[in-house]
């Protein structure tokens, strides 16, 4: 039996981990918090997950929240207007499109824990601790694969950065997001959930989703300010309430059409609120150790995006089968470099286009692009394919980048 | 890298065998009744001292252990993105850091396991680990480089976990009363500030007595 | 298994047999850095390491010298923390080594001695009379 080291229990980790299990593999998975830590701890991300990353849980029979949590029919775009000297801003752009497939956010508290618990219930061994590199050096010696799955933590920094595939070098957004009860629905269409981007030129954006959380049902605030900006304010807030009660200023001021139907909102619970910020970075997949062991990033490790297209976990849900399809189809061979080169090559295959995505929604949008969003409103087709690109951004590239095959996919729907 | 060599200078090293799986004889100081027993295992308690680097945790913990501290280490990598190039090798990647600890047998069912553990806030990580179960902190001050206690304050108080702060005098240095520290650490009137000298057992113990009362103060009825 | 045929061709899943784990779950084996284990073989007598009929060559299945040290070290009651010391261990490998051997039936992991989370009140007090007798 394969012994496989998986360092990280997030959405890669632990679905690598437990697919990986069910394959088979002897799997040791490390964590640096319990299951019961995670249950009562503070928010980790927005975790809004699109068709094709579910349908990956699916395959692995870990969707166990599917019926419980708010199915996500629609993703929709409203861009604020210009301030005017009389009133706060109005929408320029306001359209929603429907998902092909449903998407779901389900409280990572919920489902990291339910996830360890299962893991250890099969006869996995879960081992809690904060890795260190004399750890890994030793793993690399006592198990066929180690994997580094932990994309906030310190051995990140084992995995050189690649200049090439990572064009900024500071944080692009300062991160808030805050769990909510008691939001009301959009009153254009109240018959169905739908994720809200909310795009504030020049300051931020402001995304709104519904989730499972651990209190049952409730909704994302989730501001992405520009550094430096009106919506960079959550620095040194450490009260959750006062945190979200400058989310809901930020939302007065600037998007008032979502403010309305937040009036009434309150914490989930007292870790229901976040802020940070990071680097989008994209890193060399294969970290070497003192000893000269060989270790695999996985998911954000390796590739981290800024969450402004909500990319995170969807990546993460690829990656982790991505993976567990490399390592199954190796058989008994050795997970040599020449091995983690390929593996992490064939993840690049579509996360690149992700990043591709991701990075240009961070750029101050050329014309093309604004005219496309624009057109959304008016072509129901167009506010379709824009949405369903959540779930396979690779369809960018065929009609959002350049503006030639912008205006050709505009003319083909008869804008 | 700096740090970790200072932090090791004043520890006697583990006179263990540097081969795993040697024998490890003459380890033992004073053999405790319940280290022989196998049938039962005494209930185990710790508590951490935390703080920057020369402070004296080692000095604190040897005071009052009744085993010469011993020592865990663990390579780290570097934190920082500066040293985040491809052509990095990993020896230049990574810094040595130790944590040291003690023990105390209180009662011949009862230990008490004393870790002194680095201050800066990238070994946050290692803090979890280490308070998961704690009785609480002390986190001890030097006058002369307050600052190198702020992160260990922020974590504390953060995590609304039990700590006191206990300013280690060294000689040759003015002495500052505890109100002083408190003004100067911004540390909130509710825990206890004490001040003591790393050498003196009697001192250690003091500060011992000071978080663990502070721990009944606030643990719930 | 070869190719892209992993998918189609998956092994129903395998859990590891109750027999292995010596009837004990592995939930609970949450260790700290002070709780304390033991070698569940005789105080003196052979250590009946974990090289017993093992294959060698693989990684998975080599016999680790670090395990028939933490055996022998762990004949006296030690902290998790003074095996990682006085091996010269990293702390993970060590929590990783002694949840293997606790699932193997060679090491009995006798816990902390207290509920999870914070001390309660009553042990701070026991605590609070010992320190000042000291």
């Amino acid at each position: 039996m394969r012994k496989i080291l998986i360092v990280g229990a997030g959405q890669s980790g632990l679905q690598l981990a437990l697919g990986l299990q069910a394959e088979g593999y002897e799997v040791t998975l490390m964590a640096n918090r319990t299951a019961d830590e995670i249950r009562s701890g503070r928010v980790m991300s927005t975790q809004c997950m699109f068709h094709t990353a579910l349908q990956h849980e699916r395959d692995l029979k870990l969707n166990f929240w599917e019926e419980r949590a708010p199915r996500i029919e629609g993703l929709g775009a409203s861009v604020a207007g210009p301030p005017t000297p009389e009133g706060p801003h109005t929408r320029a752009i306001d359209w929603v499109g429907r998902l092909d497939g449903y998407a779901q956010s389900v409280d990572q508290r919920i489902k990291m824990a339910g996830w360890m618990e299962l893991f250890e219930q099969r006869g996995g061994q879960l081992v809690i601790h904060g890795v260190s590199v004399s750890d890994l050096d030793f793993f690399t010696q006592s198990h066929d694969l180690v994997l580094v799955a932990a994309g906030k933590g310190e051995l990140v920094s084992l995995f050189g950065r690649d200049a090439a595939r990572s064009p900024y070098d500071t944080p692009q957004r300062a991160l808030a997001v805050s769990y909510v009860h008691g939001l009301g629905p959009r009153p254009e269409h109240p018959d169905y959930d739908a994720v809200r981007c909310n795009l504030v030129p020049g300051v931020g954006e402001l995304f709104v989703m519904p989730t499972l959380t651990t209190s049952g049902r409730a909704d994302i605030l989730f501001w992405e300010g520009v550094p430096g900006g009106p919506v960079d304010a959550f620095q040194g807030v450490t009260d959750p309430s006062e945190h979200l009660a400058t989310t809901l200023e930020l939302m007065e001021r600037f998007t008032p059409w979502e403010y309305a139907r937040a009036t009434k909102v309150e914490l989930t619970d007292a870790g229901g609120t976040l802020a940070g910020r990071y680097a989008p970075t994209v890193r060399n997949p294969i970290g070497e150790l003192p000893g000269g062991g060989l270790v695999l990033g996985v998911a954000d490790v390796v590739v981290a995006n800024d969450p402004i297209t909500g990319q995170g976990s969807n990546s993460a849900a690829k990656c982790a089968a991505s993976y567990l399809d490399s390592i199954v189809a190796h058989g008994d061979r050795p997970f040599d470099a020449a091995w983690m080169r390929d593996t992490f090559d064939r993840y690049w295959a579509t996360a690149q286009h992700v990043t591709k995505w991701t990075n240009a929604m961070l750029a101050p949008p050329p014309e093309h692009i604004v005219e496309l969003l624009g057109a959304a409103g008016a072509l129901p087709p167009v506010a379709d394919r824009i949405a369903n690109g959540f779930n396979d951004p690779s369809d960018f590239e065929h009609f959002f980048y350049e503006p030639e095959k912008a205006a050709a996919y505009l003319a083909s729907v008869g804008a | 890298m700096d740090f970790a060599d200072s932090e090791t200078m004043t520890v006697t090293p583990p006179h263990v065998s540097e081969i795993p799986g040697a024998g490890i004889p003459g380890t033992e100081e004073k053999l405790q009744n319940w280290q022989i027993d196998r049938s039962r295992a005494p209930i185990a308690t710790k508590i951490v001292i935390a703080g920057g680097f020369g402070v004296g945790k080692t000095t604190f913990v040897g005071s009052v252990s009744e085993i010469t501290p011993l020592q865990t280490e663990a390579l780290m990598t570097q934190a920082s993105e500066d040293v985040d190039d491809l052509g990095a090798t990993p020896e230049k990647l990574t810094t040595t850091v130790a944590m040291d600890f003690g023990r105390i047998t209180l009662e011949s069912d009862l230990v008490l396991y004393l870790f002194g553990t680095p201050g800066q806030q990238r070994f946050w990580f290692m803090w979890d680990d280490l308070m998961r179960g704690a009785i609480g902190a002390v986190v001890m001050a030097d006058t002369r480089r307050l600052e190198d206690s702020f992160p260990a304050l922020d974590y504390f108080e953060s995590l609304g976990l039990p700590y006191v702060v206990a300013v280690n005098h060294f000689e040759g240095t003015p002495l500052y009363g505890p109100d002083d520290v408190r003004d100067a650490l911004s540390v909130s009137p509710g825990i206890p500030v004490v001040t003591m000298d790393a050498r003196q057992r009697v001192t250690v113990v003091d500060a011992l007595l000071a978080l663990v009362g502070h721990a009944v103060d606030v643990s719930p009825e | 298994m070869t190719g892209g045929s992993g998918r189609g061709a998956r092994r129903p899943a395998r859990v590891r047999p109750y027999s292995l784990t010596g009837g004990r779950t592995r939930s609970g084996h949450v260790l700290l850095v002070e709780t304390f284990v033991a070698s569940l073989e005789p105080a003196d007598g052979p250590v009946d390491g974990p090289g017993d009929p093992v294959p060698t060559g693989t990684p998975g299945t080599r016999m680790l010298p670090e395990i028939r040290a933490i055996i022998e070290l762990c004949r006296r009651m030690r902290s998790v923390a003074e095996v990682s010391a006085m091996l010269k261990i990293p702390l993970g490998v060590v929590r990783v080594l002694l949840s293997d051997l606790a699932d193997q039936g060679k090491i009995r992991v006798y816990g902390t001695g207290r509920g999870p989370g914070q001390p309660d009140r009553a042990l701070l007090e026991r605590v609070l009379v010992g320190l000042r007798r000291l």
